[in-house]
């Protein structure tokens, strides 16, 4: 059966090949920065500072990466931070974004549109940065802890919205209300019928939530004092800040400077791109599976 | 970036804690009584007082505080503990206080404004004067010029609203001049000291020449540069806007007005200002100056690597005593100075780094007990910039030496205090301080010194000019523009932004402050 | 009618947890928008962020003056609006296209390459890709300078020639997002069920009819939603692309300054904070009004797609 559908339903063979080469085309452009970024990293300061920015640099170097190696366990720690961080954010955001969605997929709850109202109004307005700060900090006493990071961005309206829109999208109403003439409970419901099947959804969902705890670092910077707690992506902007700001006024600073000057600024700038998408660039297949796999089967079962 | 400064806004809003261009002591939470701490730290006042100099202070009759404190330009700060630990045992022996820090980033907040908008306590306030009560003796060692600069009209009327820092109080622009390229070629450092921004023409063919094309003898920070050529400096109240205002020096003594008179002006609108924009653009074209100069985002970087690896003939510098030495050991080969003018003290270099208590704090008399003893007990001082003796550094005939300990501890010296109390370090040498003060005493005052713009009423039209500015000033300054096709464009910009608004209330402001300082 | 309530209650209990945190974190903060029309300063007698807002000035709408007040401000107003209008549509025709290509793709590996391949430009800040663009036009080092100084063309000083950026702009930003919006069509195409694709191929469907009457329908709701959306964000810019990109370079504004720029230098000069709220809350108000009329249109299309 599969076999037979798929002669069927293929593209022509030179229509194939076209589309390879688009796709293989935008890859390349895709990719070829992130190359670049590695090149530079690699690259002495002085190739840098004789020819630019270059694919061929003149000479190699490691200093920026024995530069951040310096930082010993500290580095170790955030690392671990950010994996902790990470997981446990995704895996709640996932789970309050899920039920938020759930419910205001199901068109006979009673209240969905003001729900809806209720969520997408946030994505509208806010009241911006300083009372937000002051409600999490005096308020909820949010500092120094996991959940300094993790609480502030637990919700995002755009993935609720996207996530109802999956449910929608892929599972057929009817399904719901058998469900419910079965006796199903709706926690029943979503967790036996509805997220088997908008795996894919909830996949993208965890993403790009993933995603957006494994970059922050503007929210660590506003909740974090204790260094135990710093994520990576904060360890590293602080250390870029510092170089950056170092090889910049080394004049205005004063006598410690000498040490400064030789600091490698635009390698470790780009050493430090390359610490923090490698990991996350590993768990991305982890997602696609989810993503990908629906298409080579192609049907879901009810 | 932007989140930079939006950080920036939020931390001013809100926090206890903001520095002007140095550091603020936020009297956080503290273990007694507001009320109760506030008359024994009175009692405690007398042995504050004298604990600089004998250290022998009773602190067992004050209540035990602790100090939040914000340091500003200490991102490299990475491990404070054993430092702290240090400062702490210190501190509670002294006036019972313990330091909490906040290794805070750099910024450039306006004492002015913060203290306008009453953010900081006033420290001489009538009826509660903390600076008589509990830092007579901080006060006592500041040169006068840096405590007439702290006094400014503040949320509670007119007075000083932090401490200020003693550090390097003066100003002065070079052309610092890369001395073995220019011998290379049959010059002298005379012969930049002879001539003028204009007669530079001939020095830089001939190099340009013998350089190849990939060199561009003349490296320059566009605002630096304009205002070294045409010899105007900054008016304190703009900053952020590309410094549009300016006040013009006489080259000759600086403690005079320039041709200008006691007035601000729009320096773009200058015949000065054409003369120079039209000689950048020939240079420009000319190949001596490096295109990259002229981008923003890319400027900074471009200098230093050309400065270390010594592609450049001439550059713009903003000086500092003994900055020669270090940079000719920096970038490996002989530095020189050619300086502009002589040494000025403006608002902005009086103004460099203020110490101020937050109004949210709850104990202020005990953190300005601390900012004397910062500023007046070497000990403290030293420890809390250097570090732990032979941890951090070592002395070797008084002279500091630092170790490889000292990367985990690097502060912000200049915005710590008075820097005079600190041992010199060996790069500095034995006397330094002496060739310090003498330095910075005999550093003229000018006509302007102590007036700040407020523009409270200029908003929209300071915010429209910095657009206006940020969009010009660079590619004119460094020549990469047409200057008689972009400067009537730039000045028809700036009058639809409204710069006349904001030049007139802010002569307006200045006419009164030349008053009431005649007076 | 029990069973009624008890579904409602049970739906309500889902909807709780993430009801409490908008309204906490999102709701409650909503009260600092009236420093948009106040002039926030400090309560000297008792501080603290609620006491010094209460005790600020009103101001009426003075804070907003700054937006209307030059010719200049308009320019930046057409910038931001073009570019996302020209992007809303650009993006969802080529996030679309590239997520049904990889569908059709037969080797499942080979798309999987592609699909992590594309991906990676999200991973790049802005400031990251800016580097890699001057790698490209610095103006004595850059690959492109070096062609046209070795081809003996006249070298383009790209930094200071404002009409070249639109494009590269568009290019930049086309790059950064593309792979990420495809991701969310292609999960969207992955939950079709595959039975409706056999049956239109036994009807005899060709390829393009089964895109077109299988495929796009399905996407409908994706994309209206996305698209109501991105409607919402129209007079917001993507600050870093038009920041770090093209260096700050002030030769560019006429065609690199959107309104985030032109309010982030207002805000390095005047530091004030009423004004930055203003410039957000306008945003917000013309964007609650595009998506609403957004929603309004999708409603009369499709009802089913809409927001809500």
């Amino acid at each position: 059966m599969k076999n037979k559908k798929r002669r069927i339903n293929t593209v022509s063979r030179p229509a194939e090949a076209v589309m390879h080469l688009i796709l293989a085309a935008f890859c390349l452009a895709c990719i070829l920065p992130f190359v670049f970024v590695v090149i530079i990293s690699f690259s002495s300061q002085d190739s840098i500072r004789e020819m630019g920015f270059s694919f061929t640099p003149k000479s190699w170097a490691l200093d920026a990466y024995t530069y951040v190696v310096k930082l010993g366990q500290k580095l170790w720690i955030s690392y671990f931070n950010s994996f902790f961080i990470t997981i446990v954010g995704t895996l709640c955001t996932l789970l309050v974004t899920g039920l938020y969605a759930y419910a205001l997929y199901r068109k006979d709850f009673k209240f969905r549109r003001f729900f809806t109202f209720f969520c997408f109004f946030t994505m509208i307005f806010g009241g911006g940065l300083a009372p937000t700060y002051v409600i999490c900090k005096q308020f909820l006493g949010l500092s120094d802890s996991y959940a300094a990071v993790i609480i502030p961005m637990l919700l995002n309206p755009f993935n609720i919205i996207v996530m109802r829109t999956f449910f929608q999208s892929s599972i057929p109403g009817d399904l719901i209300d058998a469900a419910a003439i079965d006796g199903s409970g709706e926690y029943h419901t979503l967790f036996r019928i509805v997220v088997p099947i908008a795996k894919p959804g909830i996949a993208t969902v965890g993403l790009l939530s993933a995603l957006a705890y494994w970059n922050e670092w503007f929210i660590p910077m506003l909740y974090i004092r204790d260094s135990k707690y710093y994520p990576l992506q904060y360890l590293l902007q602080e250390m870029q800040s510092k170089v950056d700001f170092l090889s910049r006024n080394s004049s205005v600073i004063g006598a410690e400077a000498a040490v400064r000057a030789s600091l490698p600024s635009d390698t470790l700038r780009m050493a430090l791109v390359v610490l923090i998408v490698i990991p996350i660039a590993f768990a991305y297949p982890f997602f696609q599976r989810y993503i990908i796999s629906g298409l080579t089967i192609g049907s879901v079962k009810g | 970036m932007k989140k930079k400064v939006l950080s920036g806004i939020l931390v001013a809003t809100m926090v206890l804690s903001l520095a002007a261009c140095g550091s603020e002591p936020a009297g956080g939470d503290s273990a007694g009584s507001g009320g109760a701490s506030g008359s024994t730290a009175s009692d405690g006042a007398a042995s504050g007082g004298t604990s600089g100099a004998s250290g022998g202070g009773d602190a067992s009759n004050l209540e035990p505080v602790t100090l939040k404190m914000y340091f500003g330009g200490c991102d490299s700060v990475t491990d404070d503990s054993q430092t702290m630990a240090a400062v702490n045992a210190y501190l509670q022996e002294k006036i019972n206080v313990t330091l909490e820090p906040i290794w805070g980033s750099w910024s450039s907040n306006e004492y002015n404004k913060f203290a306008r908008d009453g953010y900081w306590v006033r420290l001489d306030n009538e009826g509660n004067n903390l600076i008589e009560k509990y830092a007579s003796d901080l006060w006592s060692t500041l040169p006068e010029v840096l405590r007439q600069g702290a006094a400014i009209e503040g949320a509670d009327g007119y007075g000083v609203y932090a401490v200020p820092g003693y550090k390097d109080i003066a100003t002065q622009n070079c052309w610092d001049v890369n001395v073995p390229l220019l011998e290379k070629y049959g010059y002298t450092v005379e012969d930049i000291r002879n001539t003028d921004y204009y007669g530079f023409g001939e020095i830089l063919e001939t190099v340009k020449k013998g350089e190849g094309d990939d060199f561009y003898p003349l490296l320059v920070e566009g605002a630096v540069l304009e205002r070294m050529v045409t010899n105007s400096i900054i008016v304190t109240g703009d900053s952020g806007t590309g410094n549009f205002m300016s006040y013009y020096l006489d080259p000759n003594d600086v403690s005079k007005p320039g041709s200008l008179g006691v007035r601000i002006e729009n320096k773009y609108a200058t015949d000065e200002f054409a003369r120079f924009a039209q000689q950048t653009r020939e240079y420009f074209k000319s190949g001596y100056i490096d295109p990259a100069c002229a981008n923003t985002e890319q400027a900074n970087d471009i200098r230093t690597q050309k400065q270390l690896s010594g592609q450049y003939l001439i550059g713009t510098q903003s000086y500092s005593l003994g900055y020669e030495l270090q940079a000719s050991e920096e970038r490996k080969f002989e530095v020189a100075m050619v300086p502009c003018t002589d040494a000025y003290v403006d608002t902005t270099s009086s103004q460099g780094a203020m110490m101020a208590i937050s109004t949210v704090s709850k104990n202020p008399e005990r953190a300005m007990m601390f900012l004397n003893l910062l500023n007046t007990d070497p000990k403290l001082m030293t420890m809390l910039n250097y570090g732990v003796e032979d941890v951090h550094y070592n002395l070797k005939d008084g002279l500091v030496e630092f170790t490889e300990e000292r990367g985990q501890y690097q502060p912000w010296t200049n915005g710590m205090g008075n820097v005079t109390i600190l041992p010199p370090t060996v790069a500095q040498g034995a006397d330094f301080w002496n060739g310090f003060k003498a330095y910075y005493g005999q550093a003229k005052e000018i006509p302007l010194l102590g007036y700040s713009y407020n523009s409270e009423n200029m908003q929209t039209q300071m915010g429209n000019v910095a657009n206006v500015v940020a969009e010009y000033m660079l590619p004119l300054c460094t020549g990469a523009v047409e200057p008689s096709e972009k400067l009537p464009e730039f000045l028809e910009k700036l009058d639809q932004a409204g710069i006349n608004d904001v030049l007139s209330d802010a002569n307006a402001q200045l006419d009164a402050f030349m008053k009431a300082k005649g007076e | 009618m029990k069973g009624k309530t008890k579904k409602t209650l049970l739906l309500l209990s889902m909807v709780l947890p993430g009801a409490i945190w908008f309204f906490l974190l999102r709701y409650i903060p909503m009260a600092g928008i009236v420093l948009a029309f106040k002039e926030y300063k400090v309560y000297t007698k008792n501080p603290g962020f609620w006491n010094n807002l209460l005790h600020s000035k009103w101001v009426g709408l003075k804070n907003f003056e700054f937006m209307f007040s030059t010719k200049d401000s308009w320019v930046y107003v057409r910038n931001t609006l073009l570019y996302n209008i020209f992007w809303i549509v650009l993006g969802l025709v080529l996030a679309v296209a590239l997520a049904v290509i990889l569908n059709e793709i037969t080797q499942k590996r080979v798309a999987k390459v592609y699909q992590t391949f594309m991906f990676f430009p999200y991973f790049l800040s802005w400031v990251v890709a800016s580097y890699f663009v001057l790698a490209f036009l610095d103006p004595t080092r850059g690959l492109l300078t070096h062609w046209q100084a070795a081809g003996g063309g006249e070298v383009i000083n790209w930094y200071h020639e404002p009409k070249y950026w639109p494009v590269i702009l568009t290019i930049c930003n086309i790059w950064k997002t593309t792979g990420y919006s495809c991701v969310l069509y292609l999960a969207a195409i992955t939950g079709i069920d595959g039975t409706q694709y056999e049956a239109a191929a036994i009807d005899g469907a060709t390829k393009w009819q089964q895109i077109r009457y299988v495929t796009l329908p399905h996407l409908r709701t994706m994309i209206a939603i996305l698209f109501i959306m991105n409607v919402g964000n129209i007079v917001k810019a993507d600050f870093g692309l038009f920041y770090s990109v093209p260096m700050n370079s002030g030769s560019l504004f006429s065609t690199t300054g959107v309104i985030d720029t032109y309010v982030y230098r207002t805000m390095t000069a005047t530091n004030n904070i009423g004004m930055s709220t203003a410039a957000g809350l306008l945003q917000q108000l013309v964007g609650f009004v595009c998506i609403m009329a957004a929603n309004k249109i999708v409603t009369k299309i499709d009802e089913d797609s809409a927001l809500f």
